[in-house]
């Protein structure tokens, strides 16, 4: 070692235990008589430990979104339906209604959607008559598996139940909090943003209390309210149901 | 796209917790981390089939970082691009008397804050506080880092080193022209 060799390369070589025996042995004999190196070492230590205080573990929640995200994905890579449509024949209603509530439980309320990693990903695909995140929300109710137990039409009385677990996702730049609710033969997703949902093209306004829109997106109907959050109903309902199945979901 | 997603997330979820710490730092002002988190895992999906296995994590941190700069240009900003903040009104506590003649060392760690050393390295040189963030922060080696960021294990040490240096003295200097008792 050459009086004060300050090569940073080799310096952090050493301290990454890099070097090799010989190498490692020189600059041990080297920091003992080189203050200028000796504090370089010390001062490497310090900053690791300083940035090594801005470790954080990943929040709760965000292992379920990212599975939720992919498996929407995933499914609509595949650009087929949720089994509710190929369900093989001999399989029970059991089976099924099983089979969901282990899908649910784990937060994989996957479904298919072509194109949906295009509309889940910040600035992608979105067309002028329907933004992306109106567009996901509906594909994903498009999709919610349901295990349609017997029960009361829409208009019915029994009380929503929500299935599953809510999911947190992205898609075109907005993020909002996802939730299933069951209210007799329909299921019915939920979105809530703190952003407005954009209005479609086509979508029609509503008189009543604060802004309101419905649109609809193939089978889906979609009704949006916006008070201190945004809420977008997504229901495979008629247009004309769509007030009334949203007043009997909780709020926000 | 079209690989099998639960192949995927068995192989990927494992390192949720680096890419978080990845993308804390790589996300620009106004992108959210979990944002850039959901992005890098929809990105890695779909590029999944295409993917050679060397090293998940690092795979997965390359992205981010791409992720990351895209979102940037999106916003026509430069990802990493930290304004220089003043330096005074970081709350590194500080050592009394005779501070000039104190090791760096020393004081750094007696003071260690996590609000201060973040806005420390956010003023690092783009290439040093990368380093920092994989290694330190993530835990990568630095032949992980030297393949996220596609240059050679001694450069990576190098920056890391200056970086960490930097950091420790930007502290101190934090510390000392805080004018607090």
């Amino acid at each position: 070692m050459d009086g004060h060799d300050r090569d940073h390369g080799l310096l952090a070589a050493f301290l990454a235990g890099e070097l090799d025996a010989a190498g490692a042995r020189r600059w041990d004999e080297h920091l003992l008589a080189c203050e200028q190196c000796w504090r370089a070492v010390r001062e490497d230590r310090a900053g690791r430990q300083a940035a090594q205080l801005l470790r954080q573990p990943a929040p709760p929640g965000l292992a379920d979104r990212v599975t939720f995200a992919v498996e929407l994905a995933a499914a609509g890579m595949a650009g087929q339906g949720w089994p509710r449509h190929r369900v093989r024949p001999q399989r029970s209603r059991r089976w099924v209604r099983l089979r969901w509530r282990w899908l649910a439980a784990a937060g994989a309320l996957a479904a298919a959607v072509a194109a949906l990693a295009a509309v889940l990903l910040p600035g992608g695909r979105e067309s002028a008559s329907m933004p992306a995140a109106v567009a996901a929300v509906a594909h994903y109710a498009q999709t919610v598996p349901s295990a349609r137990p017997p029960g009361p039409a829409p208009g019915g009385s029994s009380a929503p139940v929500e299935v599953g677990k809510p999911v947190t996702v992205s898609a075109g730049g907005q993020r909002m909090v996802l939730r299933v609710w069951r209210l007799g033969r329909v299921e019915a997703v939920v979105a809530v943003s703190t952003r407005p949902f954009p209005m479609p093209a086509r979508a029609q306004g509503v008189t009543g209390p604060g802004m309101a829109w419905t649109a609809r997106l193939g089978t889906i109907g979609l009704y949006c309210r916006n008070g201190s959050t945004s809420e977008l109903v997504a229901a495979p309902v008629p247009q004309s149901q769509l007030a009334a199945l949203a007043a009997r979901l909780p709020a926000a | 796209m079209g690989a099998d997603h639960r192949t995927f997330l068995e192989a990927t979820l494992p390192h949720l917790d680096v890419v978080y710490q990845v993308a804390r730092h790589a996300a620009g002002d106004g992108q959210d981390p979990e944002d850039l988190v959901q992005e890098t895992y929809l990105r890695a999906y779909a590029a999944f089939g295409s993917w050679r296995g060397e090293s998940t994590r690092a795979w997965l941190a390359a992205i981010c970082l791409n992720a990351a700069r895209s979102a940037a240009r999106r916003r026509r900003r430069r990802p990493w691009e930290v304004a220089a903040m003043a330096l005074e009104a970081l709350p590194v506590a500080r050592a009394d008397g005779g501070e000039a003649a104190r090791d760096v060392a020393d004081v750094v760690i007696a003071g260690l804050d996590a609000q201060a050393v973040s806005r420390c390295l956010a003023v690092l040189p783009e290439p040093q506080r990368v380093c920092i963030v994989l290694m330190d922060m993530a835990g990568y080696t630095a032949a992980e880092t030297a393949a996220v960021l596609g240059c050679p294990r001694g450069t990576v040490l190098a920056r890391v080193h200056r970086g960490r240096l930097k950091l420790a003295r930007l502290l101190v200097e934090a510390g000392v022209s805080d004018g607090r008792p």
